[in-house]
């Protein structure tokens, strides 16, 4: 009577759980990025929804009773001004909407390896400042148009940007890099952080021994909480290695305001430094940087939609065979997270590999940090890729949102995705339709 | 046995008829397939679009009421912008009842009612710009505008300002402030009702061409996403946060209440939920047509009467509440955990077997 017991068939799974059983959150409206997954206690509800009042609190500057430490200078006022209902923004700068800000960095590297700092900058152009306090400059962005032509003769047009700094408050000294990053997407990092280290190194092929083209490199980054270098995960060039440390760096570089973690002021040893704020105790709580992480680190994933869509599922095949899954890893097993069931052993599709990729010269924006090079970028994860529309109104793709539609992302792809980007020009059209349908549904 | 079966269908199918006919107000059409589409046509042009041409008007009247105030800086005229702020505030809590499309994609709600006010910078402006203009308002942070930047200038921080308090800078300010006002309600009720964005035509076409949303069902789930997203965020944001903090930090709990210059702070709450009665009911001051309940009560009559009932329970607690919040989280714990509590049980019955409702019936 007793059955042998066999590998579970892979079409016994759900494909619609991108996030994998407990982790997976079935809304495809413009809150879909906004739950939380399942099965927290009580008590890690009540910290999970004090985080997220906190991630949408506008914050005001010093002194204050309650949500000080804004500035003196910043790129904007909460978490969800640049994070939208969870998710991208909108590509512009310095504006209350705005959603995209700039790194900055000069030759070298500082003390860990990482991106030297410009001289009066920081590692960040910050465009915002408090009543009477200089912002460190304002960024023009202009847009070129560049048609792309397909063998069928279809033409799409793409969008160029050219970032320009203005109204410097201070002269830069020796040579500027500025990278674009625009928001992205806070859903998810909790089962990404569960991700065995073994399961990513696995992916790289840094001198591409198999010959495929893709040649994916982990990124080591220190981490001032830890204080060792570790395999950097979270952030646009993987050179972050836990959601604290993201959470406590966003605070601190984007809104000015400190905590345990990152007790400095972003304008450290400039003049826009407030005597007050030398030594002064964090802006944040440690219960409300703890909340937010927590909150960051149990969002769940919105499911698939259309799975068994005909299209879609041409779709699906075609992104396997010309490769796309090569970076895009559809398919990846979560370790354990002794206080996170939810995101342990989870069958999830993050359609990345969380490694870094040399995406060519079209894309690279010349700014080294740590192992990433001037052209290299982490695998974006595509899960949810298909609700942007959804939740920021207007949909932007890529680093710095220069794509409008998922198939310009796709046509900007360069460096390492060359092939498979040339590949899927040479598609009919009705087959790269397909393929957007199946990012669609993601 | 068959027998009686068919009388039982009869009685069920009469009763179902005499249902209809009585409920049969604004619209005639009554199957449930067609009921659908008219809800939502409902809800537009009976809910949405008045409350937010309500708004409009409001903060016209504002603007003009503080202009006054400009002009003729006396405490009868102080008195009547307090009243138009008052009233205004009203209007738009109860607008909450219904927070998506436009008010949030566009940044309206955030740029109109962000809390808390930063205060140093207010003071830093007043002290040195030399003058403001909405366009410089409207470049200001989100704690610099909106509603609180005028209700703390206009009521003073223990609500006691007079006409006589008011400096020249803070008058050129608060007529600023009220002109950026105007302009975000005046673009919020633009974007339903006429082009480009024609949101109006986006909800009442669901399913049916709209680009929006392409289903019934995504926006039936919209809809009821947002009378449960105002129930969390008074139960267990607005009300919760100064009410638990308040045990371990009596003297900070009450700097996290919203309006407390004005003393609305209750009246604010209990009109978010009236909003969301609104939508429910498909009735917004005086006008009554179909709403969620007839699509509700066509198919399950007892989980309409469930949240009816819920609805009514929660809206009726607030009035327990007598004090200002401020000084309710110290002495009418009691009656606030009972209005969290409320709201709590409404907002599962709405995510639970209203969203579950939505699932099985709204199939398009």
């Amino acid at each position: 009577m007793c059955r042998k017991a066999a590998t579970f068939n892979d079409d016994g799974y759900d494909e619609r759980l991108s996030g994998g059983g407990l982790s997976t959150v079935f809304d495809m409206t413009s809150k879909a990025f906004t739950h939380a997954v399942d099965g927290l206690s009580g008590r890690d509800a009540h910290v999970q929804k004090a985080g997220d009042v906190a991630f949408e609190q506008t914050f005001v500057s010093s002194p204050a009773p309650l949500y000080g430490g804004l500035g003196p200078i910043f790129n904007n006022v909460s978490c969800i001004s640049c994070h939208h209902n969870d998710g991208k923004g909108t590509p512009t700068a310095g504006d209350v909407r705005s959603s995209l800000l700039f790194r900055i960095s000069t030759s070298g590297t500082n003390e860990h390896g990482g991106p030297a700092p410009m001289p009066g900058y920081g590692g960040q152009i910050q465009d915002q400042a408090l009543q009477g306090v200089l912002p460190e400059a304002k960024i023009s962005i202009v847009y070129a148009d560049v048609a792309v032509t397909y063998p069928d003769g279809t033409v799409t047009h793409l969008r160029k940007p050219t970032y320009t700094m203005q109204s410097l408050y201070t002269p830069l000294t020796g040579v500027c890099s500025l990278s674009p990053r625009l928001a992205p997407p806070v859903f998810g990092l909790g089962l990404l952080a569960t991700i065995p280290e073994e399961t990513i190194l696995a992916f790289a092929d840094e001198s591409d021994a198999d010959g495929d083209g893709i040649s994916g490199k982990a990124n080591y980054v220190y981490n001032p909480q830890t204080r060792q270098t570790e395999l950097g995960r979270f952030g646009l060039k993987a050179n972050t290695s836990t959601i604290a440390v993201q959470v406590a760096t966003a605070y601190q570089q984007d809104m000015g305001v400190t905590s345990a973690i990152q007790p400095q002021k972003s304008c450290f040893g400039q003049p826009q430094m407030n005597a007050r704020d030398v030594n002064a105790a964090p802006d944040l709580p440690d219960s409300t940087l703890n909340a937010v992480i927590f909150y960051i680190k149990t969002l769940a994933v919105p499911a698939r939609r259309d799975v068994l869509d005909p299209v879609v599922k041409r779709g699906q095949q075609l992104f396997a065979q010309l490769n796309c899954s090569g970076c895009h890893k559809p398919t990846i097993q979560t370790g354990v997270d002794m206080t996170l069931p939810a995101a342990s052993n989870q069958r999830i599709h993050p359609y990345t590999d969380l490694l870094l990729h040399d995406m060519g010269d079209d894309l690279a924006d010349n700014y080294t940090d740590y192992l990433a090079n001037g052209s290299e970028w982490r695998t974006m994860p595509l899960w949810g890729i298909g609700l942007f529309e959804k939740t920021n109104g207007t949909p932007y793709y890529l680093h710095d949102g220069r794509a409008r539609t998922i198939e310009e992302a796709i046509l900007w792809h360069g460096g390492e995705a060359n092939k498979a980007k040339n590949n899927f020009v040479q598609l009919s059209k009705t087959d790269r339709d397909a393929v957007i349908s199946f990012l669609k549904s993601l | 046995m068959k027998n009686k079966i068919i009388l039982l269908a009869a009685a069920s199918f009469l009763s179902l008829t005499a249902c209809n006919k009585k409920d049969d107000n604004n619209s005639t059409a009554t199957d449930f397939n067609t009921l659908k589409t008219t809800v939502l046509a409902d809800f537009t042009n009976n809910v949405a679009l008045p409350s937010y041409g309500d708004l409009k008007t409001a903060s016209d009247d504002l603007y003009a009421k503080l202009q006054t105030l400009n002009t003729s800086t006396n405490d009868a005229n102080l008195t009547a912008a307090r009243e138009a702020w008052k009233k205004m505030r009203g209007t738009w809590e109860q607008c909450e009842g219904f927070l998506f499309g436009p008010v949030e994609d566009n940044d309206y709600d955030p740029n109109m009612d962000t809390w808390p006010t930063d205060y140093n910078e207010m003071d830093s402006l007043l002290s040195h710009a030399s003058s403001f203009t909405v366009a410089d308002v409207s470049g200001y942070q989100l704690s610099l505008r909106g509603y609180h930047p005028i209700e703390y200038m206009i009521f003073g921080k223990d609500g006691n300002k007079t006409a006589a308090d008011l400096t020249a800078k803070e008058k050129e300010y608060i007529i600023a402030l009220a002109e950026d006002l105007k302009n975000t309600c005046t673009a919020l009720y633009t974007s339903w009702s006429a082009a480009p964005e024609n949101f109006a035509q986006q909800v009442i076409k669901a399913g049916n061409g709209s680009t929006k949303y392409t289903t019934k069902k995504e926006m039936y789930k919209v809809i009821v996403d947002g009378m449960a997203g105002i129930c969390d965020e008074v139960g267990n944001g607005k009300m919760k946060d100064p009410y638990e903090t308040y045990l371990t930090d009596p003297t900070l709990a009450p700097y996290g209440v919203e309006s407390p210059y004005a003393g609305t702070s209750v009246a604010d709450f209990k009109n978010n939920l009236i909003g969301l009665q609104n939508v429910y009911m498909g009735t917004y001051n005086g006008k009554t047509g179909l709403g969620l309940k007839d699509l509700v009560a066509a198919k399950n009559k007892s989980l309409d009467n469930n949240i009816q009932s819920k609805i009514a329970i929660a809206i009726a607690s607030f009035d327990n509440i007598t004090l200002p919040y401020g000084q309710a989280i110290a002495t009418q714990r009691t009656q606030i955990q009972a209005t969290m509590t409320a709201l709590n049980d409404l907002q599962a019955l709405l995510e639970g077997d209203l969203q579950a409702f939505v699932t099985q019936y709204i199939t398009d």
